[in-house]
């Protein structure tokens, strides 16, 4: 038996109109578009967890397919870096998918919330700097040749980088990976700060990878919970047509806005998310 | 074809052919006086998805659902194709790696 809910017309349009906003923002900051997804149906439209976890992997899919179009075109996502961390990520969302049977969902938004938190200090703490200087590839990123380079249209100039640390960011991967399987997020919002303050990448390079990534990650999520039959027709179809639209947008945007604004942007979010959902998680009354 | 054109195409048109499948299911359940839709789990997935094809509005978005998912694994099978026509084997594994975990997640989806 699985959990069900019943949707008017006017609550299909509804989801639709937000998941405008949050494919533009996932599309923006990496993230898929999930960190909005979720609150929303469960405090606004009083969807049941498991239900809006699985709308939410779906257009986190739906999210990352559509920016990474532009994305890849556009030479904004490193592939090769891509390719490589989704070996951590996938094999945590597996993880992720299989071990969220046995959490509650309490604990779910208070795991969320802390993590959230956390990145918000550490790119707070980062906010200033456009690209890191001196950054020295290590042994995995000169083998597999992860350093490029990307037109940057705020600066109008190429902006060239290596990849550093890259063992390291592909293992927190793999724990971004657990938390894509457990919460429908895509796991974005642990990879942009990794990529960002671990291995050095610029934060647009980041975001675009990290939406490039989370499609693959969420898939993977995305299977085991539609056969679980948390999947909603009704919850799903806004959504995918919601997210792709509002995705195309944020594309356009991040590629025009300078890379100190994103990152302050990028924080901001995350804090009120993050505190949101801790309050959440100790069931207090929370107005979004 | 260069391999960004190639992953930047197939994601292009995964998205639009869900995206339109899901409008398409949406109207039908409008035009239907949007009946009470319930879903579906394990097997009765399929039955569902052949419903596509006399119209119910359910199957149409299980399909546009479907062809979502589908993106992002063909994108990673298509990479592999490409590293194998170019002979770069470091990167043949690095894909088929991914590629056998997402299959991973969906047979074990099943059993689950």
């Amino acid at each position: 038996m699985h959990a069900t809910v019943v949707l008017g017309p006017v609550d299909v349009l509804i989801i639709f109109l937000v998941s405008i906003v949050a494919g533009f923002i996932g599309a923006m900051f990496g993230l898929g578009g999930g960190v909005l997804i979720i609150p929303f149906l469960t405090l606004v439209e009083g969807v049941p967890v498991p239900l809006a976890v699985g709308a939410s992997i779906v257009s986190v899919v739906a999210t990352s397919s559509a920016s990474a179009a532009t994305y890849v075109q556009d030479h904004l996502t490193n592939l090769r870096l891509g390719m490589f961390l989704e070996i951590g990520t996938v094999a945590g969302a597996i993880t992720g998918a299989f071990v969220s049977v046995f959490l509650p969902a309490s604990y779910l938004f208070i795991l969320f919330g802390i993590i959230l938190l956390y990145a918000t200090i550490v790119m707070i703490r980062a906010r200033g700097i456009d690209f890191p200087a001196n950054v020295r590839p290590d042994k995995t990123s000169r083998i597999l040749a992860l350093g490029s380079q990307y037109e940057d249209h705020s600066l109008n100039r190429v902006v060239k980088y290596e990849v550093t640390r890259t063992p390291l960011t592909v293992f927190i991967g793999f724990f971004a990976g657990i938390v894509s399987g457990l919460l429908g997020v895509g796991g974005g919002i642990i990879n942009v700060p990794t990529m960002n303050l671990v291995s050095k990448i610029p934060v647009k390079v980041a975001s675009a990878t990290s939406n490039f990534i989370i499609g693959v990650t969420a898939a993977a999520s995305a299977s085991v919970y539609l056969l679980r039959g948390d999947v909603h027709p009704l919850l799903a179809a806004p959504l995918i047509i919601g997210v792709a639209g509002g995705a195309l947008l944020g594309t356009k945007v991040l590629k025009v806005t300078p890379p100190t604004r994103v990152k302050v942007a990028f924080g901001i979010l995350l804090a009120a998310i993050s505190l949101l959902m801790i309050l959440k998680g100790f069931s207090l009354p929370v107005v979004l | 074809m260069d391999l960004n054109k190639l992953v930047s195409y197939s994601l292009r048109i995964g998205v639009f052919a869900s995206a339109l499948l899901s409008l398409v299911g949406l109207f039908v359940w409008l035009a239907s006086g949007f009946d009470n839709i319930v879903s579906a789990a394990g097997s009765e997935i399929g039955k569902t998805l052949a419903s596509a094809f006399v119209g119910n509005d359910s199957g149409i978005i299980y399909l546009a659902i479907l062809i979502l998912i589908a993106t992002p694994v063909f994108r990673v099978a298509i990479s592999s194709v490409y590293f194998v026509k170019e002979g770069d084997r470091k990167y043949v594994l690095i894909s088929l790696a991914v590629l056998s975990m997402l299959i991973f997640a969906l047979v074990s989806g099943y059993a689950g």
